[in-house]
């Protein structure tokens, strides 16, 4: 009896055990595909794809590097997402702060405007949207596609800041107004570090979805000058194009920003994920 | 002249409030409402003159419009075996991981990592896979059945799309599963072994009971995101071949901006899509809700 359930939960565990090591190879495959062939010629690729590369060679990400204009592709990616997050960040939570200290009729209202915002999707919007950036003359331009984010960012900000506010003890305030400081001083001095944990999550959450974001830039971004690293790859790829050896380095190169900053801050992007995916 | 003590508050809210109201209604209410309005018209996007034609553009979009009808279907078809695998496999490495002693965390930052990635990188790296890696394996080894037109044919660039956005998204849902499941107290666990139930009875009757509001996150989730799918089918297929793997957000991204630019009519299939995300949003919640309360 004893060893029959001894076997039978040997039997559970090596279960377990299969089921991981599908989904482990599942997900690591095409990254370990990708990588390894990157550092092969095209004549290895074709002869020996999944075998490990005769000896490891960068010529690829050279020209892949060049390709993709990586440098100033990551410029100005780096430019759209700072503007994106730091407007998020700063006028999320200054609205999201004070929908959530006032209680009257017009603040439920305004809070509720932004809130409907989320059953809107994106794609519903982008054909005027386009039109508009046209007309104010931000089309085209690194600068005003983060304007843009700050947009589309600022309602789930603001959510989360309106339901974090409400741990926050209003004799904070109190004492504060009682020493005798202004409105913005008692925002910026105290309220704003106290909001940091939230803060956190907000730009975890921005940074990604900004970072990774393809459509807008697709459609804002006309000059290959201003080109975010998604948008110089994807120009790689004629849809007949068959060079995958500089096309896997370009693709290694575009996703190697992210792997490494997911690497290092790991806990914490995990856990703003996490966070913002319940409260929202 | 002094202000009231209310009025000044309010005043002070609405300057608060004004910098985010301002971005979010040009870049989010302007283009809403006007969308709107320009659903009901012609107009083509260049020409600063239209007419108004009514819900001629609906109507042409629900009965006229073959590939319209098809991109629906197509992407009706893709969130259901979306909602349904995503969370049951999330689910599924959730309850594994969670189990695991030493390697939780490290199973857990690989099986999240494809989240980071855009799934236009993501796209394009299966595509190697389909197109050289998959055929490769296939002609090399026993595993001829891979040998398959993952891009080219239309029955298998559906599960290629699948499998691609399931690579990309189970991660996100079981980091939510995740943190539901340690949110069950242990101590109920423990009780429920000791009356002498086995770890399926307690898994079916306290874990899942518990963590139904997780689901439901994960659920509306799944919905929301794979109604607007577009980057993953862009990456792949293009929405090819013809237009047979075309999903919504494909369809009016190509009538608006490549095919012919009518930007009116194009504005009615988006109005149509905000109806379709919106409505079932709406009542997947209030039916999730219902059942929580009943348990």
């Amino acid at each position: 009896m004893e060893i029959k359930s001894f076997k039978q939960i040997k039997f559970t565990e090596l279960l377990v055990y299969i089921v991981l090591f599908i989904y482990l190879i599942f997900t690591l495959f095409p990254l370990l595909m990708s990588f390894l062939n990157s550092v092969k010629t095209e004549g290895e690729i074709m002869n020996s794809i999944i075998s490990l590369p005769s000896k490891l060679q960068f010529k690829n990400y050279i020209t892949a590097f060049q390709k993709i204009n990586f440098l100033r592709s990551l410029w100005n990616t780096l430019v759209v997402t700072s503007i994106g997050v730091s407007g998020i960040v700063l006028f999320g939570s200054m609205a999201g702060y004070k929908l959530s200290r006032n209680s009257g009729k017009l603040s439920s209202l305004i809070f509720g405007l932004f809130v409907m915002s989320m059953l809107i999707p994106f794609h519903s919007i982008m054909i005027t949207l386009t039109s508009i950036s046209k007309n104010l003359r931000i089309q085209g331009s690194t600068v005003g596609l983060g304007l843009i984010y700050i947009g589309l960012g600022v309602p789930m900000a603001i959510f989360l800041y309106h339901g974090f506010t409400k741990s926050i003890p209003r004799e904070i305030e109190e004492a504060a107004i009682i020493d005798g400081c202004g409105e913005l001083q008692l925002f910026f001095k105290v309220i704003f570090p106290l909001l940091r944990p939230i803060s956190a999550t907000v730009m975890i959450l921005n940074t990604l979805w900004i970072w990774n974001d393809f459509l807008l830039p697709l459609l804002m971004l006309v000059d290959s000058d201003h080109y975010t690293l998604l948008l110089s790859t994807n120009m790689l790829f004629g849809r007949y194009n068959n060079d995958w050896s500089s096309i896997l380095a370009a693709l290694i190169l575009a996703m190697l920003p992210v792997v490494i900053i997911y690497l290092l801050l790991q806990k914490n992007i995990v856990k703003g994920v996490a966070d913002g995916a319940i409260k929202g | 002249m002094k202000l009231s003590k209310s009025k000044k508050k309010k005043l002070i809210m609405l300057a608060f409030v004004m910098p985010a109201l301002i971005f979010y209604t040009a870049f989010v209410l302007l283009p809403a409402s006007g969308g709107f309005w320009y659903s009901l018209t012609n107009w083509n996007g260049l020409n600063p003159t239209y007419k108004m034609v009514g819900l001629s553009n609906y109507v042409e979009a629900l009965t006229d419009d073959m590939y319209f009808i098809n991109s629906l279907l197509f992407t009706l078809k893709f969130v259901f075996f979306m909602v349904l695998l995503q969370n049951t496999i999330a689910l599924l490495l959730a309850v594994l991981v969670e189990s695991r002693q030493k390697s939780k965390g490290l199973l857990r930052t690989i099986f999240f990592m494809p989240n980071m990635i855009s799934m236009i990188i993501g796209g394009f790296i299966w595509m190697f896979i389909f197109t050289e890696v998959l055929p490769f394996i296939a002609a090399n080894t026993i595993f001829k059945f891979l040998d398959q037109s993952w891009i080219g044919n239309p029955n298998f660039s559906f599960y290629a799309i699948l499998i691609v956005s399931l690579w990309g998204g189970v991660g996100y849902i079981m980091l939510i599963y995740i943190a539901a499941l340690q949110g069950v107290p242990n101590n109920l666990k423990e009780a429920a072994r000791i009356d002498g139930a086995n770890d399926f009875q307690i898994f079916r009757h306290i874990t899942l009971p518990m963590i139904l509001p997780a689901i439901t996150v994960g659920i509306f989730v799944t919905l929301n995101s794979s109604f607007k799918v577009f980057d993953a089918v862009y990456a792949l297929t293009g929405g090819g071949p013809g237009r047979s793997t075309q999903v919504i957000a494909l369809n009016i991204f190509e009538e608006a901006f490549s095919m012919n630019n009518r930007y009116g009519y194009a504005s009615a299939k988006a109005m149509i899509l905000f109806t379709i995300v919106a409505l079932i949003t709406v009542v997947q919640l209030s039916l999730m809700k219902k059942r929580e309360v009943e348990l």
